[in-house]
């Protein structure tokens, strides 16, 4: 195959994932998506390695590699660092103009972000330092019900009814949600109550930024459709059909970074 | 920044736990103070040596202090009383006294506590709630009178209008000489960051008040010197302001943060910052004069007032935004520091379209990465404003 020098990476290792995204001319050319491991370098370069594979590029093909995610700090395969609140506004923008609201849910935080007609980030929030509303409290909510984490979404649109959850933490969730098992309730209703309380917990990061249709979710947590469900009963929205796997939007947005910031450094004209 | 004067000061600074025990031997009292509302001219008229306590950014203090009092209180209080607990720190260890205001409701248990389990001697300053009131006024006037006689008795000595009258003329001239230094601070080619101001500011409030006005004004001297010579500063800055809770002595957590990852603090409004040195004329060497000059500075977040558009606070902080030319606004939060904490929405809602960042933290160092991440997105988004946004 003819190579074209102006190939652009973004990587976006996050707690329980990593991303990467390959640009070519405007065109999303290759994606990888691997599991973390505990070296955040090394899982950074294997999602980068499997884009690569899939587009038959070597890493030298690359004009400019941007990292972003909690990785970012020790990603020296990348140019720069950007945060992935930059790259999540960017991807976004990138995808879908008409979107002024995100929703990031990630594995260890969830992010609420407004950004302009540019993908300019304006104002955002994030959760505080527990894990509630993230990945990884449904990850321990799947443990708990031995289902697998892609089902539970599913599962939750079953439910006759709502079992309200009323703690948020993942320590207590996880022994409340013990207890409601216990007394005999379904397992769909409290995984409903589950997927409720964490979009209730969503609306209260909102209530400091603001919302403005369009609304888009990305990050891990947007594949799971009983919290989109749930998001867009708490917020009042609806939510914007992602045109890509939403949790490659962040790696997207740092490849759209890679982009304008080689054409800055005078890389490419 | 090689600033000689930064250097001096250092020095001073270093050698004053030694000097304080000398003038000990000789007789002399020290007050440690604490809060927002202690009027230290008259510490000092009667012939005291007051000197502001109280250390942030040590979880192990924190914890110290914890054995003492409420985990739910904020963890500067925690800290402090982990100073007072241990009694190793230079300054607390040679206290004759100490004075705390009432302003913040956790300060003045903390005064309970240190004399309760400590043995210090304390003294109490009652602040009003209603301090925009008439009524408010007079109960301070009186509370004023109550802590000089209190001190007074203490001295042994009577409060002399004259030396009174002496005392202000040396706060006046560092009142004016901080606003000097943050005005430098804040300019293109300063010679000098926040930071540094900070530290002095920070240094003043343990060293002799005569000697550490001689100091400032050496400092502006050369400040003044240095800035006068061009300097060039094209990159595009992040100019950061800070509010909210207090950031004391030894916290530099956030600051670190704001500055590895190139923002650049150009101001704040914080009580343990510029706002204490703001707004406060005092018309008459009496108590009384005292009194009403104190309670008519920029109150205090810990004070309730309910009208939002005639805050003083929030005229301030809105004030000193466009004095520093600043982009945008980090509101810094102790955990379980409710007045500011409180606040911070309504702040954010009446700055309306600045920038606005709140950072919830505490002395640890566990939250330090997801601080990094906000405090490097909003660094970004200031920054994108001036340059991303053209490359996409």
């Amino acid at each position: 195959m003819s190579l074209n020098k102006n190939f652009f990476a973004g990587v976006d290792v996050g707690s329980l994932a990593a991303k990467s995204v390959i640009l070519q001319d405007g065109e999303i050319f290759a994606t990888g998506l691997v599991p973390s491991g505990v070296n955040s370098v090394e899982s950074g370069l294997n999602a980068l390695n499997l884009a690569l594979e899939t587009a038959g590029l070597k890493k030298e093909d690359l004009t400019y590699i941007v990292g972003t995610g909690y990785g970012r700090v020790s990603a020296p395969y990348a140019n720069k660092a950007v945060t992935e609140i930059t790259c999540h506004a960017k991807g976004t923008n990138y995808l879908h103009p008409t979107v002024r609201t995100i929703i990031d849910m990630g594995g260890q935080d969830c992010k609420a972000i407004r950004i302009d007609k540019d993908g300019a980030v304006i104002d955002f929030a994030m959760n505080d330092k527990c894990a509630a509303g993230t990945g990884r409290f449904l990850e321990v909510m799947a443990g708990v019900f031995k289902v697998r984490l892609e089902d539970l979404g599913a599962i939750a649109l079953a439910a006759t009814d709502t079992v309200p959850m009323s703690s948020t933490c993942t320590v207590f969730a996880e022994s409340e949600t013990i207890s409601l098992v216990a007394r005999g309730e379904k397992p769909e209703n409290i995984l409903s109550g589950i997927h409720h309380s964490i979009a209730n917990r969503i609306a209260g990061l909102f209530s400091r930024v603001g919302i403005e249709s369009d609304v888009f979710f990305s990050g891990g947590v947007a594949k799971n459709i009983g919290m989109k469900n749930a998001i867009e009963e708490a917020l009042k929205v609806t939510i914007v059909k992602p045109e890509i796997d939403p949790q490659l939007i962040g790696a997207l947005g740092a490849a759209v970074l890679a982009r304008s910031f080689s054409k800055k450094e005078g890389l490419w004209a | 920044m090689g600033l000689k004067t930064l250097e001096k000061i250092t020095a001073a600074l270093t050698s004053r736990p030694a000097e304080l025990e000398q003038l000990r031997k000789q007789g002399k009292k020290i007050v440690g103070w604490l809060a927002y509302n202690i009027p230290e001219e008259i510490i000092y008229a009667l012939g005291l040596i007051p000197i502001r306590v109280g250390q942030g950014g040590d979880g192990r203090l924190v914890e110290v202090g914890a054995r003492h009092i409420s985990t739910k209180n904020c963890v500067f209080v925690r800290q402090v009383l982990g100073q007072f607990a241990e009694k190793t720190d230079p300054y607390i260890k040679q206290l004759d006294l100490v004075a705390i205001d009432a302003t913040c409701i956790q300060l003045y248990r903390l005064e309970e506590l240190i004399n309760f389990y400590f043995d210090y001697k304390t003294v109490v300053l009652g602040v009003p709630r209603n301090f925009a009131t008439k009524e408010g006024h007079e109960y301070f006037r009186k509370e004023v009178e109550h802590f000089t006689k209190k001190l007074e008795l203490f001295a042994g000595v009577s409060l002399e209008q004259s030396k009174l009258q002496e005392a202000i003329n040396i706060y006046d001239g560092i009142r004016e000489a901080i606003k000097t230094l943050y005005s430098y601070q804040s300019k293109d080619n300063a010679p000098l960051s926040w930071r540094d101001v900070s530290a002095v500011i920070n240094a003043g409030y343990n060293l002799d008040r005569l000697r550490y006005l001689e100091l400032l004004q050496e400092l502006i001297k050369e400040v003044e010197e240095k800035t006068s010579e061009p300097q060039e500063n094209q990159a595009i800055e992040a100019r950061v302001f800070l509010s909210g809770s207090l950031i004391p002595p030894g916290d530099t957590k956030l600051i670190d943060i704001i500055e590895q990852l190139g923002g650049r603090i150009v101001g704040d409004d914080l009580w343990s910052g510029l706002n204490f040195f703001l707004n406060l004329e005092i018309k008459e060497p009496t108590p009384f004069g005292v009194a009403d000059a104190y309670l008519d500075r920029i109150p205090h977040a810990s004070l309730p007032y309910l009208d939002l558009p005639t805050d003083g606070r929030l005229a301030n902080l809105k004030h000193q935004i466009q004095q520093f030319n600043a982009d945008g606004v980090i509101y810094h939060t102790l955990r379980y520091c409710d007045a500011f904490t409180f606040k911070a929405g309504e702040t954010k809602d009446v700055l309306k379209n600045v920038p606005f960042l709140e950072i919830h933290t505490e002395y640890s160092g566990s939250d330090f990465e997801a601080i990094r991440t906000r405090v490097e997105a909003f660094v970004e988004m200031i920054k994108n404003k001036k340059e991303i946004a053209e490359l996409v």
